[in-house]
């Protein structure tokens, strides 16, 4: 990997805009966004946490899958121009890796994740609610989930990592600077330091340990799933989330009395802590209590069963759960009471 | 690459089949208009699979083969009318364009049927997946025994009489009604399927080597354990299970069993491995 010291990240930034649409992530009176960034000067980068994931550039929150005729159906796969994610925080990272993993087959999500270049930021203090370090997540991006990884050093100055083949061809033609040892030194020891100023998030590893054992009775869910009301805050924020519905639609209607000679089908975020997620047409519900469906969700982040497929939880740690929930049971509350109570 | 856009096909024919029940048959048209990869192969669909039906700006909903595309493309599905997307399709006339997509999913383990003791137990529109296997094992005479149990609600529930009557000609055929409303002549007895278990496990060489249920779930668990309880091992026991489905490709997580996808890893499973995915009493 070759590493580069950098003495000015708008330098960075403004190269790879010209040949990419730039999105970075601002600060806007205490909340942070993904935005388009479109010409110089570019903003600092943002030590929050955007309220949004990265999720929604590859998996869009709605779009149209195919559309008919009258004679044919045609898909609609999206063709966007090449873009780069600036200052991706690890936790975003590993999720984008574990949807790369989910949607590998989606020729939707993939025909966007492959116009995207990933530049990664190290985070150097904890954020709130994170706990990216227990699940392996962060808080140093992973060599395997960004193109380039950036490093704050002293002085304005950042290292520069290459991870990939596309990160390096992304720098031809900038004059970069080698890095030395030190700085490199300076990168672990200030991980190091970072893991060192997470808040004792024990309780997590042994609510895994709990749930994975078996040990929470469907009262307990059920007793927890009294404060959800389904709003889907957790699983649209949630970065690893993915369930979607489908609806098809009518497009154009030629005349009142003929059946409308175009159509399409549109795909959605959904969330499996909706009421009707799994009820049949026959009216047959497999999760009809509400408390199966909030095991289901924390299921799916912590079990083992998922480790085969994906090499790690489904949970990277970002804390956007308990950060949105209006009834408490985000991460955190679920955790410490699976340790409390169950 | 997955395709999630559907193949066109024509509705070519159908007929009413019991109370709001219609068998149709599609036919697949030229696909040439698919811009990147098929579906699966149409050709090398397996009985117990399934296609998701696209009927466009409706819906789209999966259906179980009775008769898997011929050489002509011609493929038939059992249709219970019940929501949106069905009570669309029985309002159209033959020669329609509809969509399909599949075929999906795992379907019977036909190597694991045939030349055995076979027992069948369709309930309801769920004999319909069950329609290929056992027209399958007549047609080619592969079976040591083969017996079907048929349950119904009541006299207006009964669908695929035509079936189970031609292969009455062959095996035993046990239909059951549960409001005990059953017509002469037609070797009926009230009650459910579990009722009638003792009588045709009596009627077996020795127990069955193979056991396929479809139907409600309620009705496959009560058959399955009650087999069970009377030595057929659960390693003999194969069930298919309906959940909601939007995608057809373990996507969309509409369909989840504790891990799996009933759409990818079933919607055939056997019984030992699908008790540790659906929790006890459901
Ligand atoms: C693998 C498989 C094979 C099948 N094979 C067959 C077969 O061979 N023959 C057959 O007849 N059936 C079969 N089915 C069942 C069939 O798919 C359903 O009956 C079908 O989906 C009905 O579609 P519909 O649009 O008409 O009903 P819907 O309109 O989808 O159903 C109505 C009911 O569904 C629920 N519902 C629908 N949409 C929503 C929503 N947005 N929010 C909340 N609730 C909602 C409600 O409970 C509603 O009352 C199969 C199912 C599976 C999974
Ligand atoms: S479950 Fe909560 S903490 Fe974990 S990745 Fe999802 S939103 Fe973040
Ligand atoms: S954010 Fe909380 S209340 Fe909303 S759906 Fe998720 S668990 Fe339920
Ligand atoms: S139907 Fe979408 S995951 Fe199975």
């Amino acid at each position: 990997m070759q590493q580069y010291v950098l003495h000015s990240l708008q330098q960075l930034q403004a190269h790879l805009s010209q040949s990419r649409q730039l999105y970075q992530v601002v600060d806007n009176h205490g909340d942070a966004y993904w935005q388009h960034q479109a010409q110089p000067p570019f903003p600092v980068l943002s030590q929050q946490r955007p309220l949004s994931s990265a999720k929604s550039f590859f998996f869009a929150e709605q779009e149209t899958l195919y559309v008919f005729d009258g004679q044919f159906f045609r898909e609609t796969i999206p063709k966007p121009e090449p873009f780069v994610l600036f200052g991706v925080q690890s936790c975003d990272l590993m999720a984008i890796h574990y949807q790369d993993i989910f949607f590998e087959q989606d020729p939707y999500y993939q025909a966007r994740r492959q116009q995207a270049l990933l530049v990664g930021v190290d985070c150097v203090h904890p954020c709130q609610n994170g706990f990216c370090n227990l699940v392996d997540a962060g808080p140093g991006v992973r060599d395997n989930t960004a193109d380039l990884i950036l490093h704050p050093l002293d002085d304005d100055r950042w290292l520069l990592i290459v991870v990939t083949e596309p990160g390096r061809a992304a720098l031809q033609g900038l004059a970069l600077t080698p890095a030395t040892g030190h700085a490199q030194n300076l990168r672990s020891d200030n991980l190091t330091q970072c893991e060192h100023e997470f808040d004792d998030h024990s309780y997590i590893l042994e609510g895994i340990e709990k749930l994975n054992r078996d040990q929470a009775p469907d009262a307990f869910w059920q007793q927890l799933a009294i404060q959800c009301i389904a709003c889907s805050g957790c699983t649209t924020l949630c970065p690893t989330c993915s369930c979607y519905g489908t609806q098809n639609q009518a497009v154009l209607q030629d005349a009142p009395d003929k059946p409308p000679s175009q159509a399409r089908q549109v795909r959605f975020w959904d969330s499996c802590l909706y009421e009707g997620f799994q009820r049949e047409a026959s009216l047959h519900h497999p999760a009809e209590q509400a408390g199966e469906r909030v095991k289901r969700f924390w299921y799916h982040k912590f079990s083992d069963d998922f480790l085969p497929e994906f090499g790690r939880y489904g949970c990277v740690g970002c804390g956007r759960c308990e950060q949105t929930c209006p009834g408490v049971i985000g991460v955190h509350s679920v955790m410490k009471r699976i340790e409390k109570d169950a | 690459m997955h395709s999630l856009t559907p193949t066109a096909v024509r509705l070519i024919d159908f007929y009413d089949d019991g109370e709001h029940a219609r068998h149709f048959t599609f036919r697949l048209l030229n696909t040439a208009s698919q811009t990147t990869e098929v579906q699966g192969d149409w050709m090398k669909a397996k009985t117990g699979q399934f296609f998701m039906l696209c009927l466009p700006s409706v819906g789209e909903a999966p259906f179980t083969f009775t008769q898997l595309p011929d050489q002509h493309g011609n493929f038939r599905a059992l249709v219970r009318k019940i929501g949106r997307v069905t009570s669309a399709l029985f309002e159209l006339e033959a020669g329609q364009i509809l969509g399909a997509k599949g075929p999906y999913g795992k379907g019977w383990p036909m190597d694991q049927v045939c030349n055995k003791r076979v027992l069948v137990v369709g309930g309801g529109c769920g004999l319909a997946p069950l329609v290929g296997v056992v027209n399958q094992l007549i047609e080619q005479k592969t079976y040591t025994q083969l017996m079907v149990v048929y349950g119904a609600r009541n006299r207006q529930a009964k669908m695929l009489r035509p079936e189970r009557s031609d292969w009455q000609r062959h095996i035993p055929v046990f239909n059951m009604i549960e409001n005990g409303d059953t017509e002469p002549g037609e070797n009926e007895s009230g009650g459910t399927p579990v009722d009638i278990l003792p009588t045709v496990l009596g009627q077996f060489d020795e127990s069955p080597d193979v056991v396929l249920l479809a139907g409600p779930q309620a009705m496959m668990f009560a058959v399955a354990k009650y087999l069970v309880a009377s030595g057929v091992t659960e390693q003999s026991i194969y069930l298919s299970i309906e959940r909601r489905m939007h995608c057809g490709v373990r996507t969309c997580g509409h369909c989840y069993l504790k891990d799996k996808y009933v759409c990818s890893d079933g919607p055939t499973f056997r019984w030992d491995d699908l008790k540790r995915y659906i929790p006890a009493g459901s």
